[in-house]
């Protein structure tokens, strides 16, 4: 008997938690760099994305593939006494919309409670199983 | 009369119970072992939560997840265990209490 056969289910679960863990810290970077200006790779802040994808037999829950920077265009903002400023007195700002980014922390933290109800009830259907000995 | 002899098959010893029988499955996997090896199982899961256990307090690994799956695990098993061991118990003493 080999129990990470008996515990798939829970396993499951706990992938999912794992990767909602990690697209909650980097919605938490997200908000964290949005007025950030200078980074070591160049330029503004690049808003970064969780790509999840299912494990290869699929039935085996959820891995982040990665996090990617996203590819769109930093927001250019007037401001000439900045000192990352341009010639036009343009700041190049992180795309980044803090309201947008709330919203995916809220469906982070949703999806989190998801797994964690799952992981629950069938931690629960186990232990009604167990009983069943008595 | 002619005493009638009937294999009724019955209770085999335990020991060799499976192992013992001619075309039978010829591995040794008798009862001893096979609980043997499900109780080393239980212990390895509950290792296995206290070094999670051990490792979020030491601040090894910030996954709190991590260390709910491993003792839920060592618990649901260990659990699991005890019920059957109880089980056992309680058939053993059945047959003990058993007039001859």
């Amino acid at each position: 008997m080999t129990s990470d056969k008996m515990f798939r289910a829970m396993d499951i679960s706990a992938s999912g938690l794992r990767a909602e863990w990690v697209r909650m810290q980097v919605v938490a970077n997200n908000v964290a760099n949005a007025e950030t200006t200078q980074t070591p790779e160049g330029g503004p802040y690049r808003r970064r994305q969780v790509l999840f994808s299912t494990v290869l037999d699929g039935l085996s829950g959820v891995t982040v593939r990665g996090v990617v920077p996203s590819a769109s265009a930093p927001r250019m903002v007037h401001n000439p006494g900045h000192p990352d400023a341009n010639a036009d007195g343009l700041v190049a700002m992180p795309d980044i919309s803090v309201p947008l980014e709330m919203v995916d922390m809220l469906t982070a933290g949703r999806a989190y409670e998801a797994n964690l109800a799952a992981m629950r009830k069938f931690r629960q259907i186990c232990e009604e199983a167990i009983k069943l000995l008595r | 009369m002619e005493p009638v002899s009937v294999n009724l098959g019955g209770v085999q010893p335990v020991g060799s119970g499976p192992a013992a029988e001619p075309g039978g499955p010829a591995q040794g996997s008798n009862f001893r072992e096979m609980l043997d090896g499900y109780l080393r199982e239980v212990n390895s899961l509950q290792t296995k939560a206290e070094m999670a256990v051990r490792d979020l307090a030491v601040g090894k690994s910030d996954s709190v997840h991590d260390v709910i799956v491993a003792v839920s695990e060592a618990d649901l098993s260990f659990r699991l265990m005890m019920e059957v061991r109880n089980r056992l118990l309680e058939a053993y003493k059945e047959i003990m209490r058993m007039q001859v």
